[in-house]
């Protein structure tokens, strides 16, 4: 016997197989079209649905997709620029489109990472009629200039099981009360969580209804200890009264609903109302769970949608906001078994058509559009950063 | 010649990707810690970051915390290999438990983080048993064993984690055919000088096998001082291990951080190697005592014990791992499921089906990654080992040294691969694949080189002698001879360095930047979500591709290449 060609017939199925992975490979390569990098809090399934709808739908229509990295908490995206532009990377920046708002826009701009003025072009944005609504064009008291586009609206909200609990607390002195009442069965998020920075504000704004006018201006090292003192006082008492004693956090929001769900805490909130009934569709917060507002105020926002300067891919990225502002988009958003999210189009100035897109459905255990007593506005971004500090340095670093 | 030339470059090559990115990876924490970061416009050496980080509250913990757990889980790990061993050994009950525990360890950490959230959560089955069956606990205990400060739910997952992976390394040394009759026969003469089978096993069996087992010993005690994804899902905040610090340092918005963080790299590598130090030390003391014990001449003692702890030990893991199971596969068909009801009130495929419309990505990313690392791994070890077989043949010293292959897998990931990433986006901006290709590579080459070595160096070599005596060039010999003998093994080394692909987080994680999404990431994240049914569903599916690929693995070679089946049929 020898070697000859003859024994390489043993050989093809490997040799086949090798060649349909190659090929499998180019033409995964293949594919047409930019794709937009998009950085955003991926905490949410109705939210990651709905942006994976967004790519189907710019594909064909634009042939541009969209890729969502889930991001768990923005200020990493930020970071990621930042160092790009101290790497000298000002052109093939590796993020197109950023879901921001507030301190994160802030130092953003004051770190020049921002692209050029670019929203009023937008065929689209004109629909937010921005000359009757300022809240499209301030972010946390800090305007715009047009280096960011609105995208949805949003207000805290707090929720509980009525299987378990009659009353629910309705303004901070209450909360403190039915932690007593429950202790370990209320939790709120690290402050580097938006919503654990959320809760903190709304509580240093309730908590100071002398001095809220402090929190609309840019922070002083006085307005700070006035403003934190009350804060303190009332955190001091409740964080013994916290799940897990105070000595463990949860990182983020989202784990808030798994805690709820598992009725290890028996009231909750959130920044997203819409995620409660959606939740609740999908088995993941009990049925009887529901719905509500403090009548002590709500704090209340915008969420944005930004380019950074060095995209490699801006006018795709332009393109898809353009669409995300379409009231097709922003219907479907606002829908509630997709998101649920609060357009930014001032509705009335729609045509007949287009307004009827924005009905929405009913859920015993959504937020009723009636049910805020009163919106609170978001403090001056330079607030974040403080108040967060001042936790850390008072009740210790968490990692 | 040209094959000649590719065994060569092969074996360069393989060094390479096993030293040069730990050397630069290294290389890019310890310049950002002694204050040289240019990309920050920090050109002068100072002690700046090492002094900030000696003056972070609770380090001292961080550091004691990080070797208390990997210690207190590798000694854990260890006892109940040789309990099992000593107890179950020549028995046909270590068969049983092989095949039992050899899944696990194609579980990733973070579905072994997930899982042992899952039994251990105040609303978990323990949890529910216990208030059903005394109808206390109207609400979820408070206090729990996750999180809590002395990372006694880090050792415990630790500790599943690295009992099977040691458990089979010694099973694979116990059946090498060289030592299997010897060690057989020492047993037996042990235990004809009146000595228990399980004191037997440990004086006369054990001691031989310790020694091939430890490095791989070392190696999981190194990975453990400095994982990510268990200290993340399971334990402490306030402080966490030093890994996790690490991690959300590096990760921190102020970029000044990222030299305070890579100072604490630094200290990582100095905790792994103390890690690895201390568990040296102990072994030393260990073998003082050992040595007495064996020549005391006492028969006997403790073989109750012995007998009593491998019960346990196997008893724990069974129940451990179907809790674990059932859990995670209830929990991803459950609908709702009040606590403290013992079993979800309704079923339904909802969560699988979210899933599969938001994993599509994701899981092309994860079998790209595998499929592009795992074959560039197969073809490099292949050559490495053939080029071994010529220098041997040739009666030429080939330099192997198969300690190197520890490197990747005992410099600690958090540590390096900042550092690496650093310099491939300096010198690769804008790439996304090949950093991340190159990093699961790191890993993955080490695991498929100790799982095809062994059958590799064992090929019988008058078969090489035969071919070539025919006129077969050494091409054709390893083509056509060696490669169709060895390709059941192949396979298997193939699943293997997949499987460990699969599991990457942090490589993944920090190569890519986030960009490529692979199952693995997206179960962390989803982890610390709101939904426990998604969670499970992402966790099963983790654990589910790697056994995919060990199907294939086992099936592949039966219907492609089986030359004994066709000898067989032949001879009809």
């Amino acid at each position: 016997m020898t070697f000859t060609s003859k024994r390489h017939g043993r050989l093809w199925p490997l040799g086949w197989a090798l060649s349909l992975f190659f090929s499998c490979l180019l033409s995964t390569a293949a594919t047409a079209g930019p794709t937009v990098q998009f950085f955003g809090w991926g905490g949410s399934t109705q939210v990651n649905q709905y942006i994976q709808w967004v790519s189907a739908q710019t594909e064909v229509e634009f042939g541009i997709r969209v890729n969502h990295v889930k991001l768990a908490d923005t200020s990493d995206a930020v970071s990621r620029v930042l160092a790009e532009k101290a790497a000298g990377n000002h052109h093939a920046g590796s993020v197109d489109l950023l879901w921001v708002n507030g301190e994160n826009f802030a130092a953003m701009q004051a770190h020049g990472l921002l692209k050029d003025p670019w929203v009023n072009q937008l065929p689209n944005f004109s629909l937010t009629r921005p000359g009757d609504n300022p809240s499209m064009t301030m972010d946390f008291g800090v305007p715009t200039q047009d280096q960011e586009a609105p995208w949805g609206k949003a207000a805290m909200v707090f929720y509980y099981n009525q299987q378990r609990v009659k009353q629910p607390p309705r303004n901070l002195p209450q909360l403190l009360l039915f932690a007593q009442q429950y202790p370990g069965r209320f939790a709120y998020p690290l402050p580097d969580d938006y919503l654990g920075i959320s809760f903190l504000k709304y509580a240093a704004l309730v908590l100071n209804p002398q001095h809220q006018s402090l929190m609309y201006k840019p922070v002083t090292p006085a307005a700070l200890a006035q403003i934190s003192q009350p804060l303190f006082g009332y955190l001091d008492a409740l964080h013994p009264l916290l799940w897990q004693q105070g000595t463990y956090f949860v990182r983020q929001a989202s784990g808030l609903q798994q805690l709820f769900s598992d009725h290890e805490t028996l009231l909750s909130f959130s920044f997203t109302a819409a995620e409660i009934p959606a939740a609740v569709n999908r088995f993941d917060l009990p049925e009887s769970t529901r719905t509500y507002a403090m009548e002590d105020g709500s704090l209340a926002n915008v969420h944005f949608l930004a380019i950074t300067y060095n995209s490699a891919q801006s006018a795709a990225a332009q393109t898809v906001v353009n669409f995300l502002l379409s009231p097709r988009a922003q219907a479907y958003k606002q829908r509630l078994e997709v998101w649920g999210d609060e357009t930014v189009l001032a509705v009335d100035a729609l045509t007949q058509r287009q307004q009827q897109m924005f009905t929405t459905g009913e859920h015993p255990a959504a937020m009723r559009k009636t049910g805020y007593s009163r919106l609170l506005a978001e403090p001056h971004a330079s607030w974040a950063d403080a108040l967060r500090d001042a936790w850390y340095a008072r009740y210790g670093a968490r990692w | 010649m040209v094959f000649e030339l590719c065994i060569r470059s092969a074996r360069a090559l393989f060094y390479l990707v096993l030293l040069l990115p730990v050397c630069v990876g290294v290389m890019g924490i310890v310049l950002p810690a002694v204050g040289y970061f240019p990309a920050l416009g920090e050109t002068e050496f100072s002690l700046t970051a090492v002094h900030r980080l000696l003056a972070v509250e609770g380090l001292p913990k961080m550091v004691l915390l990080a070797l208390f757990t990997s210690i207190s889980a590798t000694v854990i790990a260890l006892l109940c290999t040789i309990a099992l061993l000593a107890q179950f050994y020549q028995r046909p009950a270590l068969q049983i438990i092989q095949h039992g525990l050899s899944p696990v360890l194609a579980i990733p950490h973070a579905a072994t983080a997930i899982g042992i959230g899952f039994v251990l959560a105040p609303t978990g089955w323990v949890a529910r048993l216990i208030a059903s069956v005394t109808e206390s606990w109207q609400l979820p205990p408070q206090s729990s064993l996750l999180y809590d400060s002395q990372g006694v739910a880090i050792i415990l997952a630790l500790a599943v984690k690295e009992l099977p992976f040691i458990l089979l390394m010694a099973l694979g040394v116990l059946s090498q055919p060289h030592l299997k009759a010897r060690l057989a026969a020492q047993f037996a003469v042990a235990q004809s000088l009146g000595y228990q089978r399980q004191t037997a096993f440990i004086y006369a069996v054990f001691p031989v096998v310790y020694s091939q087992l430890k490095l791989p010993i070392i190696a999981v005690l190194a990975y453990a001082s400095a994982s990510v994804e268990i200290p993340l899902l399971l334990g402490p905040q306030n402080p966490p291990t030093l890994a996790v610090a690490i991690l959300q340092w590096f990760n921190h918005i102020d970029l000044s951080m990222r030299l305070l963080a890579s100072a604490a790299a630094c200290l990582q590598l100095l905790v792994t190697a103390g890690a690895v130090g201390l568990w040296l030390l102990a072994e030393r003391v260990a073998k003082l005592f050992f040595t007495g014990l064996v020549v005391n001449g006492a028969r006997g003692d403790g073989a109750r014990l012995i007998a009593f702890c491998a019960w346990l030990t196997a008893s724990v893991m069974a129940l451990m791992i179907s809790v674990f199971l059932v859990s995670l596969l209830s929990w991803s068909v459950a609908g709702y499921w009040p606590y403290p009801q013992l079993l979800p009130g309704s079923v339904t495929v909802q969560h699988w089906h979210t899933a599969a419309q938001a994993l599509a990505d994701p899981l092309a990313n994860t079998v790209w990654l595998a499929g592009l690392a795992t074959p560039i791994a197969v073809v490099l070890v292949l050559l490495f080992l053939e080029g071994e077989s010529v220098a041997q043949r040739r009666q030429r010293r080939y330099f192997t040294v198969d300690q190197v292959l520890f490197i990747p897998l005992i410099v600690p990931g958090v540590a390096f691969l900042y550092g690496l990433v650093w310099c491939t986006q300096w010198l690769l901006p804008g790439h996304v694949w090949l950093p991340t290709v190159v990093s699961h590579l790191i890993y993955v080459l080490p695991y498929v080189f100790l799982s095809l070595a062994v059958a590799y160096r064992r090929l019988d070599i008058r078969f090489i002698n035969v071919a070539s005596s025919l006129g077969a060039s050494p091409w054709q010999v390893f083509l056509q001879v060696k490669l169709p003998m060895l390709f059941a093994p192949v396979m298997v080394a193939a699943a293997l360095g997949a499987a460990i692909s699969f599991g990457q987080y942090l490589p993944t994680l920090l190569a890519s930047g986030g960009r490529l999404a692979t199952l693995t990431t997206e179960a962390v994240a989803t982890a610390s979500g709101g939904s426990r049914r998604l969670t499970a569903v992402y966790a099963i599916m983790q654990m589910l591709l790697p056994l995919a690929g060990f199907v294939l693995a086992w099936l592949l070679p039966r219907v492609l290449f089986n030359p004994a089946q066709r000898h067989h049929t032949g001879a009809k």
